[in-house]
């Protein structure tokens, strides 16, 4: 070989032709000997028989095209493995004929033309559907009207406005709202994936994946198009009413996944029903049914049956599993009913009867029945009301008081006395008082609309009460509703009344009623002339009794009372009201014992009436007739005596007891009405239930109780004052205003403050605590009211009002602290005061109680020596004048009080009011004012007289009642005993917990 | 019910206490009985053999009230030393110590649920405590009785309280009311009817009082009875047709229900007859007094 090639001059290149073929075939059959087919499949090279690469040209792939010269994949045709487990169950992937496309192809697909609902443009498609489908409704219920509906009743022939709007915003009849929402966020997702596939098309792998992805959103798609269709029927609201007919129940479709049995049991029910239109239905029914393409569709479809969509449809829709359903009682009973109905239907005929032509029945009618020929078709109320005509009023404006307090004070008090008296006693107001200015209210003059709405509110009371006597025991504590109770209701007592139940102790309710009723008709005279022989309930005060005699005759003889037998009294206002109430109270027991004289009942109710609160006026003894049986029979009458409150049970009580908090969510409890009453009032343990009883019993007669309630407790103070000895009364004291009277009040807001921190049981305690102390206060404030008399709002001399002691201390000084707090005052004033100045004051003292024509030497007296003290007396007299001329009676009263000879000092101090004190004590700051000695004086005097005055009550209850007392140093000694074991328990509680913490670290 | 089926004959005296015993109650069923006393005991007895079965000691002080679980495995007694034990009865040993009232404690009762523990104070107050948490604490405290709540007992929903304020007091969880009946008397022992419909109440002016629940309308007054100054137990018959209750001159007597006729009444105890408990189901009672003796009758 190397010969021959030395041998020729070669030119040009030589095609190794030969060469190249050998050692490629030598190359090819090593490859196909061995190694080369270990190879992975694309390290392998692809030759020909002859160890050829095929070149397919430089852009097709060059040496390479498809897949490594093939038409495979890299996995090649490896079929995808079937894994599913019980936690990762494998999904069962439809497959569409999508799933087999190529890219192009299915592109091509994509762009095909076909019908979609969002084009339908005026929903004519949907409509005809829809319509469709009510025809299909209306034939799967029999109805009265045989045969297809007519289009125009089921389809509504104008839209509305609504519809129009919809329809301009881009909303097609026949579609839902949401859909044109999903459709767009399909429409965004196709846009985006399309937009992806351009991108990653290069990208086998994720192309792969992408495609994979985009047919699971063409799937989808497909069911968008699907469903689109489906709610487009849905939300046309073709009303169509759809009687129940059969025995199955509400709601339940036995041909839920069996509609093919429905059409046959709609044949059969129209068959039975409408054996004439058999005919046209069955066949309206075969077009349908092959329209729907339901008829055989539970039986499937031939192998040579065409596949058009509606087929498709079924294979989704139905399950065939669900095709055999069990229609218990229908199809047996069903035809027996129709028949039944079917005969029914003839007008009264049970099956198997026949009407008859004539019938036994007839009808029996009644005579109504004879009226009574005196009979007057109309109720007639036996006791003399104040007509109806009262509610026919119309309630005058809501008109400010005067602020003139005095002048409203006035109004009041007339306006109460016209309407208990009537017109007549205005008029005779009118004329009696033409000159005086004050009065010109009455003729239209200054606050003359006041003074109208009072008197309408007053009238409307005063029917209200006279109603509720006449209504009876029966209801005892129904009560209209007034202004000033829904006043009371909402502002100032409002837990009160919540709390408000009836209670049994009825009889003082009713007899205040009575009493009204009594003083409306002027009637009741002649049986009561020899009460006042009878009894005497104010035997230890002559002048009393001869006040309350003369109250007897002037309240059953009737008539108006004159002012000229008073003239100028030196009783308060408050006093004489509080003596009014005595006396009707006293009057009333009376007038029972009167009444009820056969029956041992009488002198037991005087009795009661004196236990219940009544005692104040006996003071020494009304007699009591000690009467076992009569007592007996009264307990029994009186108990069990049934009271509710509200009672919030602890959470976890509740749970403990397996029941739902009744307080669940709801905020702590409203503190109870009985604690605030327990605040106020020093009571005897016998008084103190049936006090609190009465107080929530007779609402409406208010002042009642809390007149009874004042004088209690000025009762005490008296004692407390005089330090005379007591009987031993239970006198039992709460702890609040034990606690307000015993320790300083810093002491008291620290011990509180502790009490915060220490439970939050106590906080709520406190809180109660608080709220009741407050409301003591607005209750003084509306007693202050009732009385006629303000209360000032801050009083100088307590300027820790607003902390929490402060409103028991203000009570006291309010109601019956002032009584004795302010004569001593003076005296000390008087005392300290010079030489010279004593007579004024002295007179100044006897003032409230000397009579006419002392006052007016003393007035001279007065002119003469003291221009200040003189201001005030004018101020002094003018109301007086005032109240006397307002409240007749009291003035009577007054007057023969100031006559009897017990009056001296120490009476004053029992009986002056605390208004009076108070108009005393405001001309009296005024004195201090101008005289500086006592400006600064006063309240620091004031604030020790009061302290001695507290303790001296002190020791004379320490001295009356010694289990209260004991009690109550119990109460302390447990509360000193409780809180330093409660610190101990925090503090072993915390040592538990710091215990535990140094064992966890020690555990770490 | 006829009068002849009261339980009138003595069958066994259960003799142990030292002093006088307070209070004897039966269990759920009736099988066994508890008694305590002023000797700091509760004692376990088996009434129809006359057995004395087992002593519970760790009171402080005398041992007032004592009430079992219904399924019989746990006690609370209560007493002088202010505190309400929680026991197991099986072991005899006190699982809990409840204190937190301020005096002595004058009844105990579980509730349904024996998850509840409510005692009567002499505190005034009735207090609930948990059986389940291991507080101590209180859950709820009621202190709107005016004095001493000498007697308590519960329904599924209520806890009714007697107090010498002479009031009952009953406070409905379900509703959250609280119902007070006065009865002008004070109420030393409340018992309920076993129809749940009627509170027997033992008034100290000798008379039990029966009150109608739902209304609070007094049904009957029975007399003929001393109760001045102790707390003498009192409690309806298992058929409700008579009540029956004990005398301070050691007396049982049976009141008719309707007519409140005493229909019998023997000399059982020769002091104070201070508790009496009748049987769930059958004809038996047992009585307690200050004699130490607990007498068990029958028909």
């Amino acid at each position: 070989m190397d010969s021959d090639e030395e041998d020729f001059v070669f030119v040009g290149t030589p095609i190794e032709r030969e060469e190249g073929n050998t050692s490629r075939k030598k190359k090819a059959l090593a490859e196909v000997s061995g190694q080369l087919r270990t190879l992975p499949s694309w390290k392998q090279e692809v030759r020909d028989e002859e160890g050829r690469r095929r070149f397919h040209g430089a852009f097709t792939g060059g040496y390479s095209a498809g897949y490594y010269n093939t038409v495979g994949s890299k996995e090649g045709w490896t079929p995808q493995s079937f894994t599913s487990s019980r936690k990762n169950r494998a999904e069962v992937k439809q497959q569409s004929i999508l799933n087999f496309l190529d890219e192009d192809e299915r592109a091509d697909l994509e762009g095909q033309l076909g019908t979609s609902s969002q084009f339908d443009t005026f929903g004519f498609t949907t409509a005809e559907y829809a319509r469709k489908q009510a025809e299909k409704e209306q034939q799967s219920r029999p109805s009265a009207i045989p045969g297809p509906v007519p289009a125009e009743i089921v389809i509504p022939v104008t839209e509305s406005v609504g519809e129009k709007l919809l329809l301009k915003m881009g909303w097609r009849r026949g579609r839902s709202i949401k859909d044109s929402h999903a459709n767009s966020l399909y429409d965004v997702r196709r846009e985006a994936r399309k937009a992806f596939l351009a991108l990653s098309s290069d990208d086998a792998k994720a192309h792969l994946a992408e495609s994979e992805l985009a047919e699971d959103d063409l799937e989808s798609f497909m069911k968008h198009t699907v469903k689109d269709d489906v709610p487009a029927s849905q939300s046309t609201p073709l009303f169509v009413l759809n009687p129940k007919q059969d025995l199955h129940g509400l709601g339940y479709d036995p041909f839920n996944h069996a509609p093919e049995f429905r059409e046959k049991k709609r044949s059969r029910v129209s068959s039975n029903c409408e054996p004439g239109n058999k005919k046209a239905l069955s066949i309206k029914e075969s077009l349908f049914g092959l329209k729907s393409g339901k008829a055989a569709s539970g039986f499937g479809i031939g192998a040579l049956e065409e596949y058009d969509a509606e087929d498709e449809d079924i294979y989704a829709a139905e399950d065939l599993s669900d095709a055999y359903v069990q229609e218990p009682e229908e199809p047996s009973r069903s035809s027996t009913d129709d028949k039944q109905k079917l005969v029914w239907k003839e007008p009264g005929v049970l099956p198997g009867f026949r009407v008859a032509s004539n019938s036994d029945y007839q009808q029996e009618r009644f005579n109504p029945p004879v009226i009574p020929k005196d009979f007057v078709p109309r109720h007639v109320f036996l006791g003399p009301l104040v007509t109806d005509d009262k509610y026919a009023v119309p309630p005058p404006l809501e008109v400010n008081p005067p602020e003139d307090n005095s002048l409203k004070v006035l109004i009041d008090g007339v306006a109460t006395l016209v309407a208990r008296c009537g017109k007549l006693f205005e008029d005779i107001c009118k004329e009696k008082n033409q000159s005086n200015p004050l009065f010109s209210f009455l003729s239209g003059g200054n606050g003359h609309d006041y003074y109208a709405m009072k008197l309408w509110e007053e009238q409307q009371k005063r029917s209200n009460q006279s109603k509720l006597a006449l209504d009876g025991k029966s209801t005892p504590s129904v009560q209209k509703m007034t202004a000033e109770s829904r006043g009371k209701i909402l502002g100032e007592r409002p837990l009160e009344r919540s709390s408000r139940e009836s209670s049994a102790s009825v009889a003082p309710a009713d007899t205040v009623n009575l009493q009204f009723n009594l003083s409306n008709t002027f009637t009741e005279a002649a049986s009561f002339g020899e009460l006042l022989e009878i009894a005497k309930p104010f035997k230890d005060d002559p002048a009393k009794q001869e006040r309350f005699e003369l109250f007897l005759k002037e309240k059953y003889k009737g008539g108006l009372r004159t002012i000229d037998s008073g003239g100028i009294n030196n009783m308060s206002e408050a006093v004489r009201a509080r003596e009014r109430l005595d006396f009707e109270a006293a009057a009333e027991a009376i007038q029972k014992a009167k009444l009820g004289k056969e029956s041992n009942l009488s002198s037991v109710q005087l009795m009661e009436f004196s236990a219940a609160g009544g005692m104040q006026f006996t003071s020494g003894g009304l007699e009591k007739i000690k009467d076992a049986e009569a007592e007996d029979l009264m307990a029994k009458k009186m108990y069990p005596k049934r009271e509710e409150f509200q009672w919030r049970p602890s959470p976890i009580l509740c749970k403990r007891f397996d029941l739902i908090d009744p307080y669940m969510g709801k905020p702590p409890p409203a503190p109870r009405m009985r604690s605030k009453m327990d605040s106020l009032i020093f009571t005897s343990d016998s008084l103190k239930a049936k006090n609190v009883e009465e107080t929530i019993a007779n609402r409406d007669q208010f002042p009642l109780a809390i007149y009874e309630a004042q004088e209690q407790s000025k009762e005490v103070t008296d004692q407390g004052i005089e330090l005379e000895p007591v009987e031993a009364e239970n006198v039992e004291r709460p702890v609040d205003l034990y606690k307000a009277i015993f320790s300083d009040d810093s002491d008291d807001e620290v011990e509180t403050s502790i009490v915060n921190k220490a439970d939050p049981e106590k906080k709520i305690e406190a809180a109660s605590n608080t709220l009741s102390r407050l409301i003591a206060g607005d209750f003084l404030e509306s007693l202050g009211k009732e009385l006629g008399l303000e209360v000032p709002p801050d009083p100088p001399y307590s300027a820790n009002k607003d902390t929490t002691p402060g409103p028991h201390r203000e009570l006291n000084n309010g109601n019956g602290g002032s009584a004795n707090t302010v004569p001593s005052k003076l005296m000390s004033s008087s005392d300290r005061s010079a030489p010279g100045r004593t007579p004024g004051n002295k007179q100044e003292l006897h003032d409230l109680k000397v009579s006419e024509e002392l006052e007016t030497q003393r007035s001279k007296h007065i002119d003469d020596n003291l221009p200040i003290s003189n201001r005030k007396y004018v101020k002094n007299n003018l109301s007086e004048k005032r109240s006397g001329e307002v409240d007749m009676e009291m003035a009577v009263r007054e007057d023969r009080r100031r006559k009897s000879p017990s009056s001296h000092h120490q009476d004053l101090v029992s009986c002056s009011s605390s208004e009076d004190d108070r108009s005393r004590k405001h001309s009296r700051r005024r004195q201090h004012r101008s005289r500086d000695t006592y400006t600064d004086s006063s309240s620091s005097d004031h604030r020790s007289q009061y302290q001695s005055s507290s303790k001296r009550r002190e020791k004379g209850s320490s001295r009356e009642k010694s289990r209260s007392s004991r009690k109550h140093s119990k109460h302390r000694r447990d509360g000193s005993r409780d809180s330093p074991s409660r610190s101990s328990h925090r503090d072993t509680g915390k040592g538990h917990a710091e215990g535990k913490r140094q064992k966890r670290r020690r555990r770490d | 019910m006829s009068v002849s089926d009261l339980p009138t004959k003595e069958t066994n005296v259960l003799k142990g206490h030292e002093g006088a015993v307070l209070a004897a109650r039966f269990n759920g069923n009736g099988d066994y009985c508890l008694s305590c006393g002023k000797d700091r005991t509760i004692r376990l007895w088996n009434p129809h053999r006359g057995v004395h079965i087992k002593t519970y000691k760790s009171h402080g002080r005398e041992v007032r009230d004592v009430h079992v679980t219904p399924d019989n495995s746990k006690l609370c007694s209560c007493g002088g030393d202010r505190q309400i034990f929680y026991w197991d009865v099986a072991t005899g040993r006190v699982i809990r110590k409840f204190r937190g009232h301020d005096s002595e404690v004058n009844a105990v009762k579980f509730n349904e649920y024996s998850s509840v523990v409510v005692s009567a104070g002499y505190d005034r107050s009735l207090r609930a405590w948990d059986c389940r948490s291991h507080s101590t604490e209180p859950i709820q405290i009621i202190d709107t009785f005016l004095d001493s709540v000498m007697s308590v007992c519960l329904t599924k929903t209520e806890l009714i309280g007697g107090s010498v304020d002479g009031t009952v007091r009953t406070f409905d969880i379900r509703l959250g009311r609280e119902i007070s009946d006065n009865l002008g008397h004070p109420v030393n022992c409340i018992s309920m009817s076993n129809d749940g419909n009627c509170i027997l109440a033992s008034c100290l002016d000798s008379t039990l009082r029966l009150v109608d629940r739902s209304a609070g309308e007094l049904l009957q007054e029975y007399r003929g009875h001393r109760c001045k100054s102790y707390k003498l137990d009192c409690c309806l018959t298992n058929t409700d047709a008579h009540v029956t209750g004990g005398s301070e001159d050691g007396y049982i007597y049976f009141w008719d229900l309707v007519d409140a006729s005493v229909v019998s009444s023997f000399r059982a105890h020769s002091s104070v007859v201070t508790s009496v408990s009748y049987h769930p189901k059958d004809n038996c009672m047992i009585t307690a007094s200050v004699d130490g003796s607990i007498r068990v009758w029958k028909t």
